[in-house]
């Protein structure tokens, strides 16, 4: 596993989070520890509420966190702070994000109400599914 | 309604009994397992002279330890939650979301974040029956 925090995400405490969830996941889970070394592509998570936004920029075993959104992610996710956390309840069921439970439909209200924005979420599903799978702590 | 000095065993007593004889508490955190110690850091400006440290220990929906303890007990706990007096009191008051206060690094945690958010339901709940003790902060008694 390798992930590394860039100069400028080591002053985002957000970034510390993104890393222990992602480590934590993938230290745990084989399973996601093998979608984690297909990764590549560059995905961000902003947070406007709390001024907080990371990029993570993954290649294939390697994850770099930056501050900000940079890099021009294929993926950015746009949320507030208290909802965010939602994305990591997902329940993963046949190597997929199952979304037809209490904690799949709530994400996709929080996506229809407006709450929560995927940016690329058409146009790079492989990407989306793979950074929900890593997150999620289910 | 009576009032209970914050960071007292008092306020704590106060605390565990909101918690205790919640029923929701107890459905939320059937899954709980395990002690988190809550440091408060010492602010002499806010008469807060030395940093608090509190032990609290839930298991499947019930409540068990809950007291001030010394710094070496606050390290046993699974879970370490430190922040300053500040930070504490806006939680405390509802004016800060415990959550939000990790991102941003307003609070600081040492333990399984991921065992965390899984349960973050189990820690709102009982913040929420925090909010809800009477409470005289240091700085306003």
């Amino acid at each position: 596993m390798d992930i590394h925090l860039s100069n400028n995400a080591q002053d985002v405490p957000f970034s510390f989070i993104v890393e222990e969830l992602i480590a934590g996941n993938i230290e745990k889970s084989p399973a996601k520890y093998a979608v984690y070394k297909k990764m590549k592509g560059v995905a961000a998570i902003d947070l406007p509420d709390i001024e907080a936004a990371v990029t993570l920029i993954f290649g294939q075993g390697k994850l770099t966190i930056e501050a900000g959104i940079v890099q021009n992610p294929a993926i950015i996710i746009n949320t507030s702070a208290d909802l965010v956390t939602d994305l990591n309840l997902l329940n993963i069921r046949w190597g997929l994000p199952y979304y037809f439970d209490e904690a799949g439909r709530r994400v996709l209200a929080h996506i229809f109400t407006g709450r929560l924005k995927i940016k690329g979420m058409f146009l790079h599903t492989v990407l989306l599914t793979r950074l929900t799978i890593i997150m999620s702590v289910m | 309604m009576t009032g209970y000095k914050g960071f007292t065993q008092e306020w704590m007593d106060a605390w565990k009994e909101k918690i205790a004889g919640s029923k929701e508490y107890k459905e939320i955190a059937k899954d709980w397992e395990g002690s988190v110690s809550i440091t408060v850091n010492a602010d002499p400006s806010k008469n807060v002279p030395e940093p608090v440290y509190m032990f609290t220990d839930y298991w499947h929906g019930d409540v068990r330890d809950f007291f001030i303890c010394d710094a070496a007990k606050a390290q046993e706990a699974k879970f370490i939650m430190t922040g300053d007096y500040a930070r504490w009191k806006q939680v405390a008051k509802k004016e800060l979301d415990a959550t939000k206060a990790l991102m941003q690094g307003k609070l600081k945690l040492r333990g399984d974040l991921t065992y965390i958010v899984r349960n973050v339901k189990t820690i709102n709940k009982v913040i929420d029956l925090l909010t809800e003790v009477n409470t005289i902060f240091p700085d306003e008694g």
